[in-house]
């Protein structure tokens, strides 16, 4: 097991801005409980920022987990809470350099 | 790990054993002489054959017959695509897939190939293909995502599309193609699957897709698709003659 480093870009897809505020922060709501399961899980959450100015994303999220089985488990229960239905993504995961300052 | 999409009359879920696609996308990187020299080959043969003892699987053909004795092999892509090779591996575990694309980058890959690898756990089994061909020189590597159009449809839509993919799929498996189930890519690429298949001709790859643009497959899907020639992986590691 090796520490691991998760780049999560997202925006969210078109259906997403017909649902009404109460729903969106109804999902939000599941997603962070999700976040913070990980959290528990030994995850560590760099931070969220704002890319939109230059790409075709809209944020980009990144995380570093005790090992890449752990970033697999934080993504698949986010999808299994339909984040990826309402949430266009890509995502990177890398190794930790052994010696890297 | 949940599915992220249903089973159906052809592919049935997987036992989860953990382990764990290994695919690549690879294209040959001009080289000045000496950069890729016959220690390079070697450490990079050497390393294949110590991740074989470790527990993976070197090939398509390997993900249908485990035990049979296999050279690592990849399909030649060359002529059709802006990549030399696509492949698959298959490792124990998600963690020694990424170590592998590590330890494989260090040993003289990364000089050789400029790569994207994808890698994921298995979703559904494999499926053979009907008749007993045994000529399968070609193959065919499909990655996908599932739209917005997808994304936004009920679960209904989405399970009577599924039913409309598999008459599409069974009619893949009448023309003697073998598909290695579907594996999940999604939790470290922009592609949500990947699927791969072994083939006897290149014209039955272009039937099957006609089968499912008649399905109207692609309408959930927005995909990228590769396909190439059965060769040995040494012909694409052999160094530069000097």
């Amino acid at each position: 097991m090796s520490e691991c480093i998760w780049i999560h870009y997202a925006r969210p897809r078109p259906h997403w801005y017909g649902l009404n505020a109460t729903t969106q922060a109804a999902h939000e709501k599941i997603w962070a409980a999700t976040a913070e399961a990980s959290l528990a899980a030994g995850g560590s959450r760099v931070g969220r920022y704002h890319i939109r100015g230059q790409q075709d994303f809209e944020t980009v999220e990144i995380w570093r987990f005790p090992s890449a089985e752990a970033a697999f488990e934080h993504w698949s229960a986010l999808t299994a809470a339909e984040y990826g239905e309402l949430n266009a993504f890509a995502n990177n995961i890398g190794l930790a350099i052994e010696g890297s300052p | 790990m949940t599915l992220l999409t249903e089973a159906t009359d052809v592919f049935a879920a997987a036992e989860k054993g953990g382990r764990c696609l290994v695919a690549f996308a690879a294209k040959r990187q001009p080289l000045a002489s000496g950069v890729f020299g016959y220690d390079q080959a070697r450490r990079l043969e050497t390393l294949l054959q110590a991740l074989q003892a470790e527990g993976w699987l070197m090939s398509v053909r390997a993900m249908f017959e485990p035990n049979a004795p296999a050279d690592p092999h990849v399909f030649d892509t060359g002529f059709a695509h802006d990549v030399d090779m696509v492949g698959a591996f298959e490792a124990p575990s998600l963690s020694a897939a990424l170590a592998g694309t590590v330890r494989l980058e260090q040993a003289g890959w990364a000089r050789r190939f400029a790569t994207e690898w994808l890698l994921g756990p298995r979703e559904f089994s494999t499926v053979q293909g009907r008749g007993a061909q045994s000529d399968h020189s070609w193959g065919f590597l499909a990655l996908w995502e599932w739209n917005d159009a997808w994304s936004a449809a009920t679960k209904a839509k989405r399970r009577a599309y599924d039913e409309e993919c598999d008459v599409a799929f069974k009619g893949d498996v009448a023309l003697g193609i073998n598909i290695a189930g579907r594996h999940r890519i999604d939790w470290a690429s922009r592609w949500h699957h990947a699927g791969l298949w072994e083939a006897p001709s290149l014209g039955s790859v272009d039937l099957a897709m006609q089968g499912h643009e008649a399905a109207a497959d692609f309408k959930f899907t927005t995909s990228r698709h590769y396909v190439g020639r059965l060769r040995p992986l040494a012909d694409f590691i052999k160094p530069d003659a000097d």
